[in-house]
């Protein structure tokens, strides 16, 4: 049946022939390359609705498509393959959604602002967008790895962009070595579930999950290395989480993030919402089967997601720079879905995936609207009134913070709330530990709403307090186009996945949880809500999802009204300095970054130098010694080399007469 | 038929006579004469062992030694004469320009 | 005859570019060494070899003739391919096409000499990749060192006399102790063979008929014979703590020379490994598979945290190699299709990676007269191709996916973590594998400081980009390994089927 299916490969490989299209003709191409971006990734976004809505009817997809390493005599068999299900469609329509805006918007950012090096910018984003698609419809864990580095490569070519400058090539090359060293977790996860089960599908009666399952079950054994099946699964989950850890920006791997603000604000945008940072969440999403397996690996995605929430929001609370702010904010969000995967809720997640998308896609497009405005100046604190002059950027703007402080009725409150609640509910039915993660999370929630009305505030509230703020660059269709569309989406996405309202009104409106239900066996919500009561002990205690819905709604507006009543006025102070000590030490983001350097700088490099001593001393030093010793000797013996005939007679002589007395000895002669 | 003995202790006797030579003439072309003298003594032995065991296998490696031998002096002869025209003198212990 | 042919082609070619006139010398080489490509290209599509070339089975293109006798044991001119040789003899007449193109900028004296002697090692490394014989394949062996020692010693660095001479006196008592324990061996065999062909001696090794000798019993024989060995070839690969003339054989060596040292030469150590001691004694072998675990663990740790410090490009590049050998010794343990089927993968791979970042660093010193990292930044301003193939023949070492490198690496990493031969070996594994997070250190680092920020060069040349066929090997190079990267197929089914034999047929496994 040449269905949709079949052109599903073509959603990956339309940008992937984009980034090729860039780098080898883009210098002659109008705008540096930037319609072939656009024309591929709109592209692919058509095919991914096509998909989206036959996978809506019902159907599924899963498909070795490309054996990679053909394994002969019962070796294993390493593919590539497709797995479309309600998930990874949505995910498609999400990713090709927002690459499509940000090319877009790049046109305004980077074409318009008269950078160089464009055709090797937009090959940059073919490519990120292409490995992101990759792993998206992923069908097997080595496959999404090697997606998952490539993203982690092309994040490294885009944070990198400006490499003329001294501060991108180092962030760069920050993002990337922290996330590979939670990819080196992650990997030794992939070969060890290559190891356990054979196989590393994600879906099918042959896939690691499953099998997993059935392993607890007894009804299929597989080799845990002298483990318990359950505690070897526990630490493969961990393994691989390591990957996750890096990628989503997790504590305490997360202070590549910030860093990663160097790159082009668009990249920002896409590396946030939709790509890299997402990548880590859907990969737990994807094997949430085999999670749900191991109580432990769920409790501590849910506390580490619920500190890093947490953790994240206070460090938003101080910063200067607009870009700084959302940053914290990403991490802070990204906790938030850990959270809710590990507190048992799948769909919250990633509900919550999808909405974050939307309007942290739309809070970083539109700061990039604000910084073409204040000719690249990215500080807070110089701005200010900006809200009449660009009237789109702020609306928009305002739409994307509603949704990220979590208030009623926009995207993120839906989400948020329902994360919480997931967590709560699990929490309060016999796992405790997760009312831990969820009083992290709630206390987040004010925070939130603190740091993104701040933002806010100082950003268009308020008198301009520097002459561009008062007269600031304008910006095209461009820029605006994809910021009204976002917008749009930042405001109605929640109206998806209504939990209290369905709950209160008894209507059928909760239409992701429809929409996750179905699909094929196994990776559905319903399989995961069964396995996670049966295998990790998750019970939902009876507690309707209206009052913790209020209680996050009332603090996330307490946040917000603590910031207009601080920050409303035309010249606002920096209220955060009554802080004192503790906004030294949040400004220094808990000194993470100083750990992590002087763990580079201060223990590895006098470490690798002093090994580098070692070896020049003393394993060279062997060598040369025996030389020398040789080298030594030899200018002794060679004194017997006098030019004497005579004296080389005599030595013949006596070397003969010994030669035969020792014979003689030996052989008995005597 | 002679027993070999007495072929042993000439040949011997040769070559103690050659060996002496070597060890305290400081004359080049004595040096030579007495390395003949130890290649004939060598020579000895062959011939003499050839004729106990009956074959000829001595005998020709004797022959061979002979030839050998006029090379080596016609060589030898050479050096010598180079010998004195660069050093002006046939003395070996004065020349030890090939040493370390 | 197609062996015979390929070797004495490249005899031929280095005798025509040896008296050759100077000025054409490296056109003439060039285009002289495209004949093996398109025979061993030839030989590759016709191969159908299914065996293990000691252990049975098909071997492609044999030819087996006595040629001579030696005390009782004949010596027959005896070549053939299997799966494992296949790859490398494509991986050497690539490499070499590409290493002498790679010298037509920098060498400008005695080039006749300089191109024949690449020829002459060329045929040699041929013989020693289709020898089966052991007397065949140790002329060859040895001879593969004389031309190396004269491309260091006359165009290499300041400190050429001294590098050439350790590499040549350190590999060679290497092979001295492998030529002793491997000739105990024969002697410990007695009857039981008739010929040096190394077919005879594994079957007769893996069938037990190992006698005493010198005064040691048939086990104790074994396992000195199997140290010796070990020791030299560890040498070539190299194995910590035998690395150290590698570092100073690189920094010295012309850069064509790096390229083929580290691309072609250390895979005679691990390709030795295998044929002897992995496949004649994997009894012996898996006796003491803690102990090897531990020095390919050492050596890849140990390595990548040498090329941390290391300040010159040349020397963060060759400590490197010795990471990545490392895990073929690794993969080689295993014991598993994937581990010593990715190990034999990963030989070619690391092949054209290694010869592709010397090559790098070689265009750059080409055009500023320096490696040192801190004598330069920003060079990706000026020389933007050059800069561009290097980050992404950076990537490759670090094991990006859809690379060879990673291809290579996971094979092993996967076949040693499921290694049934010792109850550690996932441990062992997971420790090696953290030299990936070390490599992208080492790595990164040496390219945000040389080729990103703004630029600032010390020297006195003008930094330009590099000419089309400087930067062309390149190219080639990187298109190679992102194929082998894609469809690591290509080889990996031919070395499956090669390395499986050594896996089955165990003698007392």
């Amino acid at each position: 049946m040449a269905g949709i299916f079949d052109f599903v490969p073509a959603i990956v490989l339309l940008p992937f022939v984009s980034f090729l299209v860039a780098l080898a003709v883009g210098n002659r191409l109008p705008k540096g390359g930037a319609f072939a971006g656009i024309v591929a990734t709109a592209g692919s976004f058509l095919l991914s609705v096509a998909t989206f809505f036959t996978v809506s009817g019902g159907q599924t997809y899963n498909q070795t498509i490309y054996t990679w390493a053909n394994g002969l005599d019962g070796a294993v068999t390493l593919t590539f393959g497709l797995l479309i299900d309600p998930l990874s469609a949505m995910m498609l329509v999400i990713v090709t959604l927002i690459a499509t805006l940000v090319h877009v918007f790049s046109l305004g950012y980077m074409n318009d602002e008269g950078e160089t090096g464009l055709p090797r910018y937009y090959a940059g984003l073919g490519l990120f967008t292409a490995s992101m698609l990759g792993f998206v419809v992923a069908d097997n864990l080595l496959m999404a790895f090697m997606f998952f580095e490539l993203v982690g490569l092309c994040s490294y070519l885009l944070i990198g962009f400006w490499f003329r400058e001294p501060g991108p090539p180092s962030a760069a090359k920050k993002a990337f070595l922290v996330t590979r060293f939670g990819d080196y977790f992650f990997l030794v996860g992939v070969v060890a579930v290559f190891a356990t089960f054979g196989t590393a599908a994600f879906a099918g009666s042959e896939s690691f999950p499953h099998l997993a399952e059935q392993a607890l079950h007894g009804e299929h054994s597989v080799n845990t290395f002298g483990f318990e099946p359950r505690t070897w699964f526990t630490i493969v989950g961990l393994l691989v989480l390591g990957g996750v850890v890096g990628k989503s920006a997790q504590f305490p791997l997360h202070t590549w993030l910030p860093d990663a603000m160097e790159g082009p604000t668009p990249v920002s945008a896409l590396i946030h919402a939709a790509t890299m940072v997402a990548a880590g969440v859907y990969l737990v999403a994807r094997m949430y089967g085999f999670y749900a397996l191991s109580p432990t690996s769920l409790s501590i995605i849910a506390l580490i997601g619920g500190f890093t929430a947490l953790f994240a929001a206070t460090m938003g609370v101080v910063k200067r720079e607009i870009k700084q702010v959302l940053a914290y904010s990403t991490i802070s969000q990204y906790g938030y879905m850990m959270l809710g995967l590990g507190g048992g809720g799948y769909i919250a997640a990633t509900f919550h995936l999808m909405t974050h998308a939307f309007f942290k896609a739309l809070l970083f497009l539109g700061a990039g609207s604000v910084i073409i405005a204040m000719h690249h100046n990215e500080n807070m604190w110089e701005m200010g009134g900006l809200k009449d002059k660009m009237p789109v950027t702020y609306y928009t703007f305002l739409s994307g913070s509603l949704a990220l402080a979590g208030i009623v009725p926009f995207a993120g409150f839906w989400s948020k709330d329902e994360v919480l609640y997931e967590t709560l509910v699990h929490g309060l039915g016999g796992s405790p530990i997760l009312l831990v993660a969820y009083a992290m999370g709630l206390l987040a929630v004010f925070f939130t709403g603190f740091y993104t009305f701040r933002m806010v505030l100082l950003t268009f509230h308020g008198e301009p307090r520097s002459q561009t703020a008062r007269d600031p660059h304008g910006v095209h269709w461009n820029v605006k186009g994809p910021l009204v569309v976002l917008g749009i989406l930042a405001a109605t996405a929640g109206l998806v996945n209504m939990t209290p309202v369905a709950e209160l009104t008894g209507l059928e409106i909760e239409f992701l949880h429809q929409w996750l239900g179905h699909g094929i066996e196994g990776l559905t919500s319903h399989h995961y809500v069964e396995l996670l009561e049966s295998q990790a002990g998750y019970h939902a205690a009876e507690i309707g999802p209206i009052v913790p819905g209020l209680v996050s709604l009332a603090l996330a507006l307490a946040g917000a009204g603590l910031a207009y009543f601080l920050y409303n006025d035309a010249e606002p102070t920096e209220h955060t300095d009554k802080l004192g000590g503790a906004k030294t030490v949040l400004y220094n983001n808990y000194y993470q970054d100083e750990y992590q350097v002087w763990l580079a700088n201060s223990l590895v490099q006098p470490f690798s130098r002093g090994a580098d001593k070692f070896d020049q001393g003393v394993v060279d030093g062997v060598v040369n010694g025996v030389s020398s010793v040789s080298l030594l000797s030899g200018n002794r013996v060679r004194r017997i080399q006098s030019g004497v005939v005579s004296n080389y007679a005599v030595l013949l002589t006596l070397g003969l007469t010994a030669l035969i007395l020792g014979f003689g000895l030996l052989g008995g002669w005597f | 038929m002679v027993p070999p003995q007495y072929y042993l202790l000439l040949s011997a006797a040769v070559f103690c006579i050659g060996l002496f030579g070597i060890l305290t003439r400081r004359n080049a072309l004595l040096f030579l004469m007495s390395v003949e003298l130890m290649l004939n003594a060598a020579n000895i032995n062959l011939v003499a062992f050839s004729y106990v065991w009956g074959n000829v296998t001595g005998q020709t490696f004797g022959l061979f030694t002979m030839a050998i031998a006029a090379a080596e002096v016609a060589v030898g002869l050479g050096i010598i004469l180079v010998l004195y025209r660069d050093f002006g003198d046939v003395d070996v212990t004065k020349v030890t320009t090939m040493r370390w | 005859m197609l062996i015979e042919g390929l070797i004495a082609v490249a005899f031929v070619a280095a005798l025509v570019v040896f008296v050759s006139p100077n000025e054409y010398a490296g056109r003439l080489a060039a285009a002289l060494s495209l004949l093996p490509i398109v025979g061993s290209l030839y030989m590759w599509s016709q191969f159908d070899a299914t065996g293990n070339a000691l252990l049975g089975g098909s071997i492609a293109f044999e030819t087996d003739f006595v040629w001579l006798t030696l005390g009782g044991l004949d010596v027959h001119w005896f070549v053939g391919l299997d799966g494992i040789s296949m790859p490398l003899v494509v991986l050497t007449t690539i490499l070499t096409t590409l290493a002498i193109v790679s010298a037509w900028t920098p060498i400008d004296t005695r080039q006749s000499q300089f191109y024949g002697l690449m020829l002459f090692m060329e045929a040699n490394l041929l013989g020693v990749f289709t020898a089966l014989d052991f007397f065949v394949w140790f002329v060859f062996w040895e001879a593969v060192l004389v031309p190396m020692y004269f491309l260091v010693g006359i165009w290499g660095g300041p400190r050429r006399k001294y590098a050439a001479i350790k590499f040549f006196v350190y590999t060679n008592i290497a092979s001295l102790a492998m030529f002793i324990g491997f000739i105990a061996l024969v002697f410990g065999l007695g009857d039981s063979v008739s010929s040096m062909r190394l077919p005879e001696i594994a079957m007769a090794l893996r069938g037990g008929e190992l006698g005493g000798f010198a005064g040691l019993d048939a086990g104790a024989l074994k396992l000195a014979a199997f140290v010796a060995m070990f020791i030299g070839f560890g040498v070539k690969v190299p194995i910590v703590p035998l690395h150290t003339w590698l570092p100073d054989a690189h920094v010295e060596a012309p850069t064509p020379a790096s390229v083929m040292l580290a691309g072609v030469l250390l895979k005679m150590g691990t390709y030795a490994l295998l044929r002897f001691n992995f496949t004649m004694m994997p009894d012996v072998a898996q006796a003491l598979v803690v102990p090897i675990a531990l020095i390919a663990v050492i050596s890849v740790i140990y390595g990548a945290v040498l090329a941390l410090a290391q300040q010159d490009l040349k020397r963060i590049v060759a400590y490197s190699s010795v990471s990545s050998m490392g895990y073929v010794i690794l993969g080689l343990i295993a014991y598993t299709t994937y581990g010593v089927g990715g190990a034999t993968f990963q030989m070619v791979a690391h092949g054209l990676i290694s010869g592709l970042m010397f090559m790098a660093v070689g265009v750059i010193y080409n055009t500023t007269h320096t490696r040192m990292v801190g004598d330069m930044s920003g060079i990706a301003d000026r020389m933007p191709v050059t800069s561009g193939i290097f980050v992404a023949g950076a990537f490759g070492y670090m094991g990006l996916p859809l690379m060879a490198g990673f291809a290579g690496e996971f094979f092993i990493f996967q076949g040693a973590f499921a290694s049934t031969v010792h109850a550690a070996m996932p441990l062992f594994t997971a420790a090696a594998m953290f030299g990936i997070v070390i490599v992208a250190g080492y790595l990164l680092l040496a390219m945000q400081r040389t080729l990103f920020g703004p630029f600032r060069f010390d020297g006195e040349y003008e930094v330009t980009e590099a000419a089309f066929h400087d930067v062309a090997p390149l190219a080639v190079l990187l298109l190679l390994v992102i194929v082998l990267g894609v469809a690591p197929d290509l080889f990996f089914q031919m070395i499956q089927q090669a390395v499986n034999p050594i896996l089955q047929t165990g003698g007392g496994l």
